[in-house]
């Protein structure tokens, strides 16, 4: 099988998987709302800078939840069985592309349903969403990557979260800015550069967990 | 008979900067005052610590492709000195920045950034701690620190750049070669700097002696 | 070109060096003066030179003890 071929194949194999269980949707689903019900009973009305946080957090805390299963799920048995039919790059890949898919869906349901209970103005939408999707695709990539190491060390749930917050506050930090211009309306010229710098960090980190990923599993 | 004239010339360079860095002329600037002198000080701390950090990833992939025990035990001892430098930049910058801008910890991009890289360094040596089996532990902790290392170049070089800071070379604020340092300044600021590097890696070195004379006493047993 | 180049930093300067008198901003100058601070030059000199003369001593117990296990 080609390299296309297998990830396609690996990529609709945990699709199908979370179909089946939609374990990770109506976890993270459960979780958005009684976060987001739970804001907002302590805080009724606030303003942006601490909507956008708030939207942030909870984001990455669902995101962490969801991603961190992506190696464990599976029986050792199973992941040796597609070691030894499939290529670790195409693994590694099939992997971020699933949490990529999973990651959007759930954001998306996250910012709908937050909007919905919060209401705030949002100034720009479309930029308010891009920034959301960017911000998807980029707890994917890391998170997928951080979580195949975790995995390795037995108490997963911990290492997770101590090995990805450093990990995952720069990009945070680009996140909050642009989703911040986003959400006061500013002119999308200035925040090209932001964009520019996630982009820049999702490339490296697709490229570094390809060229590392061969390593890590293989003991 | 190892050869020692490095480590003259790093306690020579280190001396010299001392008193040449008190004693030497300075511009007179608004604001710091005589406190510029600090930059002899403050800076080499974060310059031996990148040299130290980046001699860890080179030895990291090292490890990954050959698997020699001594590229992981050299990779970690340069990551625990590298946090020592990292801790002395982040103290003397915090005594800095309280007498010139006013708090010890002002919300400055440069300054959260490199305590964020400080966890992450720290993370890499809880990561090492949680794994037993030694090829593993080698192994895994080697991807680790080749995949945040990226990140950590990203949190203080671009980000501080892109967003406003009290530090020079950042936002909109001129670099070390316009205003803060003049050609009196220059070759003081570069000694020091090599001698602080030289100082760390010998520190590692010695560290990594002592690693190595340990793992053979303990598989003597 | 080199000429406007020149002539830009050099108006940079002198600006930079008129500013610098104008604001009057204040230097140990006394403490300076009268030579003292060679005394605080010298107290730090010898720690940095005793911390040094330490890690020498170290290095030479590491390499006594790497030969003795050779």
């Amino acid at each position: 099988m080609s390299l296309l071929q297998q990830i396609t194949t690996l990529v609709n194999k945990d699709l199908t998987l979370e179909w089946r269980s939609k374990h990770a949707v109506n976890g993270i689903l459960l979780y958005v709302v009684s976060t987001v019900f739970v804001c907002y009973q302590a805080f009724k009305t606030v303003d942006t800078l601490i909507w956008n946080a708030l939207f942030w957090i909870i984001l990455l805390f669902a995101s962490i939840n969801a991603i961190s299963r992506s190696f464990v799920q599976e029986s050792q048995y199973r992941q040796l069985y597609y070691y030894s039919i499939a290529s670790p790059k195409s693994i590694i890949l099939s992997k971020i592309i699933y949490n990529i898919i999973l990651m959007t869906v759930l954001s998306v349901i996250a910012y709908v349903i937050y909007s919905l209970v919060f209401k705030n103005p949002v100034g720009d939408p479309l930029f308010y969403f891009i920034a959301v999707f960017l911000g998807a695709i980029s707890f994917a990539t890391v998170f997928t990557m951080v979580s195949g190491i975790s995995a390795k060390t037995g108490n997963n749930s911990t290492m997770m979260a101590v090995l990805a917050f450093p990990i995952i506050i720069p990009l945070l930090i680009v996140l909050i800015t642009l989703s911040q211009n986003a959400l006061q309306g500013v002119d999308r010229v200035e925040s090209y550069n932001e964009i520019g710098v996630l982009v820049a960090i999702n490339v490296v980190t697709v490229a570094i967990s390809l060229l590392l990923f061969p390593y890590l599993w293989r003991d | 008979m190892r050869k020692n004239w490095w480590k003259i010339l790093a306690a020579c360079l280190v001396s010299a900067s001392v008193v040449a860095g008190f004693m030497g002329p300075v511009p007179k600037l608004f604001l710091l005052h005589e406190t510029i002198r600090n930059v002899y000080f403050h800076v080499p701390m974060w310059f031996a610590m990148f040299t130290l950090y980046a001699i860890s990833v080179v030895y990291s992939v090292k490890y990954l492709n050959g698997g020699n025990p001594k590229h992981d035990i050299i990779a970690v001892e340069a990551v625990n000195t590298g946090v020592i430098f990292c801790f002395l930049g982040l103290l003397t910058g915090m005594q800095w920045a309280n007498i010139t801008w006013g708090e010890a910890w002002p919300s400055d991009s440069k300054t959260n950034g490199s305590a964020i890289a400080t966890l992450m360094y720290l993370a890499y040596l809880v990561l090492r701690n949680t794994l037993e089996e030694e090829q593993k532990r080698a192994k895994i902790s080697a991807v680790y620190n080749i995949f945040a290392f990226p990140i950590m170049i990203v949190l203080m070089y671009i980000l501080p750049k892109m967003t406003d800071s009290l530090h020079p070379g950042s936002g909109g604020n001129s670099t070390f070669g316009d205003l803060d340092m003049d050609n009196n300044m220059r070759p003081i600021f570069y000694s020091a700097v090599i001698g602080w590097i030289l100082t760390g890696v010998w520190i590692c070195t010695l560290r990594y002696r002592v690693a190595l004379l340990e793992r053979k006493a303990n598989q003597i047993d | 070109m080199k000429k406007i180049s020149l002539l830009s930093i050099f108006t940079l300067i002198t600006t930079l060096a008129s500013y610098a008198q104008s604001s009057e901003i204040e230097m140990a100058e006394g403490l300076r003066s009268s030579g003292k601070i060679w005394v605080v030059v010298l107290v730090l000199l010898t720690i940095v030179v005793g911390v040094f003369v330490y890690l020498f001593t170290i290095d030479k117990k590491v390499t006594k003890l790497e030969k003795r296990n050779s």
